[in-house]
């Protein structure tokens, strides 16, 4: 899939900022609960401001990709199928929560008001998250796509992109708590483990579809041999012409392919920009918030990088009529 | 009712008179039309194609075969492309056949993404998808006589490769075909039940071939004059 640098930016800051938030919330509510010291609410709400920030850039950058914007409003029509539409309907309910529940936190008068829409605002993060990845992994053409390590991995980078930005503003105003650090180096390394994973499924040869299948060779489309063939042979068979001499829609939206060195270098990025990096601050300088600073920046181009990797490395079916071997 | 098209692999001969046939009718058609070109007399040409051909060589020379297959919208029952739709532009009427309201896209192609097909095209000079739409605006035109209300692929095709009906009715054309010649759908596995069907190739008839004796009965005189009196005599009908 050809990687569109609007969806890419969307789905880079939504992911940090409602993370963030999350955590912001968590925080608030761990605050007077009285579990373990207490973070001031100016911070949180600073914090926050900044997390909020982000998310709506992200938002905002999720329509330029839309070749008809102005009926972009009519996306909240088909809910109850599509999960663009809950994303949407999500991300509308959730802006405006989210800024009334920073707010508050700015004004701390309404301290006790603040408990219900700190959990609105945790449950419409995680659902604006979950819809978010179910747009790309409810695809059944794309094998990279289809599969629950794209909610999982999508969901735990959102939270460690958003600790490593949390950790870092608490950093700014202050001592951040280590049970806070220690959080936020978890989150980093479930992300890492899913990753892994995901990337051992790539590799795999799981829900792998091949030309041959996509033509209807297994249905007949196929020579009789005049000799037996030999056992374990496999009928085979080649594109001789696409049937056009230029670019179409279809080889532009599918046809993006990525150089194997290209991938090396994104890979290495992520792991180290977005998950070591980021890991190695909180575990030995996370005092430093200049620091963070370095550690936020170095996280999210890691986490460019894989997010750009997630659709260049993604091969539609479509790839198979105009004949490349397998997805 | 399944409105759908049945397409004979064995007898296409992938000459894309369907699709020319195709852009020049929709290309025309209220429902989504025009097919927008880009740079068409250009270094670069390119368009939306509701149609397209393409070749594949099965098997290996020289036990291999030339194998065109025409793709265009399958309008499947379990229309992936009508479910992810946001905007609810993209919908699939009681006959089967799947539209898009070019009035509502919003052109966000996920519709594209989610057709294993590669159906549907995003028309970049109005931002809306458009995609096959099985001829809608002349298969139930009563001002047709009714041998024209078929869709304009499959009456340009010269080698009636293409066949239109009911594919819910089991007594129509075009179900007797698929049962008769064991018709399939493309990537059935995915569960999206596309409602067009392809048949596969026939298989050849093996030649027979009796040996050496038989080659070496018509064997040719050796002389000139041999030669003329063996024609004589074949033209002479002895």
């Amino acid at each position: 899939m050809r990687p569109a640098l609007s969806v890419v930016a969307f789905t880079l800051l939504s992911g940090a900022g409602l993370g963030a938030l999350v955590l912001v919330a968590f925080a608030d509510l761990a605050g007077r609960a009285g579990l373990g010291a207490p973070i001031a609410p100016a911070v949180l709400a600073r914090t926050g401001a900044v997390a909020l920030a982000l998310t709506a850039a992200g938002f905002a950058s999720s329509s330029l990709h839309l070749a008809n914007p102005r009926n972009a409003w009519r996306s909240l029509a088909r809910w109850r199928t599509s999960w663009l539409s809950r994303e949407a309907l999500c991300a509308i309910a959730f802006v405006p929560g989210a800024a009334l529940y920073v707010a508050m936190l700015f004004d701390d008068a309404v301290a006790a008001a603040r408990v219900p829409l700190a959990l609105a605002v945790v449950a419409l993060a995680w659902l604006t998250l979950y819809c978010t990845s179910m747009i790309y992994a409810s695809l059944k053409p794309i094998r990279q796509w289809h599969t629950r390590h794209v909610p999982a991995a999508y969901l735990l980078l959102g939270h460690a992109s958003g600790g490593v930005l949390f950790a870092g503003t608490l950093a700014a105003y202050g001592d951040v708590p280590p049970a806070w650090t220690l959080g936020a180096a978890l989150l980093l390394l479930a992300a890492a483990f899913v990753k892994l994973d995901y990337y051992a499924y790539l590799a795999s040869d799981a829900k792998r579809l091949t030309l041959e299948e996509a033509i209807g060779v297994p249905h007949g489309v196929a020579p009789a041999p005049r000799r037996p063939p030999p056992p374990g042979s496999v009928m085979r068979a080649r594109l001789l012409d696409a049937g056009h001499s230029r670019g179409t829609f279809l080889t532009h939206e599918f046809g993006y392919a990525v150089s194997p060195r290209a991938r090396t270098l994104l890979r290495a990025m992520f792991w180290v920009g977005g998950l070591l990096v980021p890991a190695l601050w909180l575990a030995f300088g996370v005092r430093e918030w200049a620091g963070g600073v370095a550690a936020l920046a170095a996280c999210l181009a890691g986490l460019g990088a894989e997010r750009w990797l997630f659709f260049a490395e993604a091969r539609h079916t479509v790839r198979l009529y105009h004949g490349e071997p397998t997805t | 009712m399944k409105l759908g098209l049945v397409i004979d692999l064995d007898t296409c001969v992938g000459c894309h008179a369907c699709a020319t046939a195709c852009k020049q009718w929709n290309g025309a058609s209220a429902i989504s039309g025009p097919l927008s070109d880009y740079d068409p007399y250009g270094d670069d040409p390119s368009g939306v194609w509701f149609n397209r051909i393409r070749h594949y060589e099965v098997g290996a020379y020289p036990e291999s075969k030339t194998v065109n297959v025409p793709m265009s919208c399958l309008h499947c029952e379990d229309a992936a492309c009508v479910t992810v739709c946001p905007t609810g532009a993209s919908y699939k009427r009681e006959d089967g056949i799947v539209l898009v309201d070019q009035e509502r896209c919003m052109g966000c192609n996920l519709c594209a993404w989610a057709c294993p097909y590669g159906a549907r095209e995003l028309d970049a000079a109005s931002g809306t998808m458009k995609k096959c739409t099985l001829c809608a605006d002349r298969v139930h035109d009563e001002r047709l006589p009714p041998e024209d209300r078929q869709p304009a692929c499959v009456l340009a095709c010269p080698t009636h490769a293409r066949h239109y009906g009911d594919l819910d009715d089991p007594q129509s054309h075009v179900s007797v075909l698929v049962a008769e010649r064991g018709g399939f759908g493309l990537l059935e596995s995915l569960g999206y039940r596309p409602v067009n069907r392809y048949l596969p190739p026939r298989q050849p008839r093996p030649v027979v071939d009796d040996g050496p004796a038989s080659r070496a009965s018509a064997a040719e005189p050796a002389s000139a004059l041999g030669r003329l009196a063996a024609l004589a005599r074949a033209a002479l009908g002895r």
